[in-house]
């Protein structure tokens, strides 16, 4: 007897409306929103077009076994994926790429919170300013950023030169075509998004808080440690998923400034 | 507790600098003297400028890649305007969605958008053609100019466009002299947000390009794959300088950050 039950309290609704009109006045902008839908038309047909169906069918191909490919009759299995988990040269270049991206994720982290809490505590001019410096460099091509790289990293470069003239090393680090050099290159690239994801977890802190902090008598650090830090850990852990997946998916940095194979 | 703060600001200017150094060298080391690339430079010469003009491949790559940076802005002007209008202004259901299915290219990393563009392509004859490289980069920008024409509309007052209609003015001269004003902002910043990313896209244009058609971020990775010459860093250093070029106007009109607020990017 569901139905007829709530029937009937729609009912019971329909005729206490009346009464409070006040409850929710909502204003429509518009009430027919046929000519919106064909304003979307072109932008909607062409996102369909060229990015929802070729992402569906490279899913559909990843079913279907190799040999069959393009013939008459597919096979679908998961071959594609068991092989792809039993070569140990897939699993070895998997387990390189998931190794980089996690230093990545450290050296992005702890280089870029600082930044992120510097600019929430500075004026709107100043984080304005930070915010062009660390966005502009996103806007010029990687294969540039990676060039600058490449004169600071070569085993004559400026770093390698730099350290031995301090005595530091003796003989130049093997820091280009290696780790470290992607690693450098990865975490630079991505730094900016981990900036903006832990800023924007920082500015919904209540600032009252941390003078609350302040007027019982807590010092900065402590402050810190227990106020800021725990209240930004969704912007942390945001941050720290996108770069990962950045560089589990980048391939012109470890093309360039890689020796070994990563995906 | 002086040393906390000074502690998080020298670490601060260091991520900045972190950030923004492999830009500064490259200037530099392109007025180097010597046949290799280093930097701090080795004396003081333009040769290698003027070798770019002697390399042909350069310009015809340069000339694609504005051509067509122009054009993915162009349409992705037009798809995006309108579609980010009809977003805005019409109660269309489901509109969380759809803004979110327009902005999706962006959280798709691009090699994965490539490889899917160029097997899906390959059937319809479009894999290197010009026509593909177009397709594709339209998809990686409409998402920049969905985000920034959305950003620009969401203080607009409707009721200006009403008020002229019923001041008599038809549809198309309230959108010409009404909507259109008061959003071209958006829409100009999202159109040079589109041609710098269409510019200096390498990834998802690795797919994209045949050896009849290159563009310039392309020409620079196959060089530095093969060989590393001072003539990369000055043609770096004209990418950077229109790059810089771009942002400057796109700063004065309407603000960098806003593109990046939050946005799930990728790039490389």
């Amino acid at each position: 007897m569901e139905p007829s039950r709530s029937y009937a309290s729609q009912e019971i609704e329909q005729q206490t409306s009346p009464i409070e009109p006040l409850k929710k006045p909502k204003i429509k902008k518009r009430k027919v929103w046929v000519p919106g839908l064909l304003l979307l038309t072109p932008i909607l047909l062409f996102i369909f077009g060229f990015f929802v169906i070729p992402m569906l069918y490279i899913l559909y191909l990843s079913f279907i076994s190799t040999d069959n490919l393009g013939g008459a009759e597919a096979v679908y299995s998961l071959k594609n994926y068991t092989q792809l988990f039993s070569d140990s040269y897939y699993l070895s270049s998997l387990w390189l790429t998931v190794k980089i991206s996690l230093y990545s994720v450290l050296v992005a982290l702890f280089l870029g919170y600082p930044v992120a809490l510097t600019m929430a505590k500075s004026s709107a001019r100043i984080r304005g300013y930070i915010t062009l410096l660390i966005v502009s460099p996103l806007l010029v091509s990687i294969v540039v950023r990676n060039f600058g790289w490449y004169l600071l990293l070569l085993p004559n470069g400026t770093i390698n030169q730099t350290l031995m003239a301090l005595g530091i090393i003796d003989a130049p680090l093997k820091l280009l075509f290696s780790e470290i050099g992607v690693v450098i290159g990865l975490s630079n690239a991505y730094l900016p998004f981990m900036i903006l994801s832990i800023v924007a977890s920082l500015y919904n802190i209540d600032p009252s808080l941390d003078k609350a902090g302040a007027i019982l008598g807590a010092s900065p650090f402590r402050r810190f440690f227990s106020i800021t830090l725990p209240l930004s850990i969704p912007g942390i852990v945001s941050g720290c998923i996108l770069v990962f997946s950045l560089s589990m998916s980048a391939y012109v940095t470890p093309a360039l400034m890689g020796e070994p194979t990563c995906p | 507790m002086k040393t906390f703060g000074g502690l998080r600001i020298a670490v601060a200017v260091l991520a900045i600098i972190y950030i923004l150094i492999p830009l500064i060298v490259v200037i530099p080391a392109s007025f180097t003297s010597a046949n290799y690339p280093s930097f701090p430079a080795e004396g003081f010469s333009l040769q290698w400028y003027s070798k770019i003009l002697e390399r042909p491949e350069f310009l015809e790559a340069f000339l694609n890649s504005a051509k067509f940076a122009a054009l993915a802005a162009l349409f992705s002007v037009i798809f995006g305007t309108l579609g980010a209008l009809g977003i805005a202004k019409y109660d269309i259901p489901g509109k969380s969605y759809i803004t979110a299915l327009l902005t999706s290219p962006l959280s798709v990393p691009q090699l994965v958008l490539g490889i899917a563009l160029l097997m899906y392509f390959t059937p319809m004859m479009l894999a290197g053609t010009s026509t593909g490289f177009l397709i594709a980069h339209i998809v990686i920008c409409i998402p920049y100019v969905m985000r920034l024409v959305l950003t620009g509309l969401s203080g607009f007052d409707y009721n200006l466009e009403r008020a002229a209609a019923i001041l008599g003015a038809n549809p198309l001269t309230v959108f010409m002299k009404v909507t259109l004003p008061l959003i071209g902002s958006a829409a100009i910043s999202g159109g040079l947000f589109a041609f710098l990313t269409s510019f200096d896209n390498v990834t998802v244009s690795l797919f994209m390009v045949s050896p009849e058609m290159r563009t310039l971020p392309i020409e620079i990775f196959s060089q530095m794959q093969d060989a590393y010459n001072p003539i990369v860093a000055s043609v770096s250093s004209v990418v950077i300088f229109i790059s810089v070029l771009l942002i400057v106007i796109l700063e004065k009109i309407q603000g960098v950050g806003k593109v990046f607020g939050g946005s799930h990017h990728t790039n490389g």
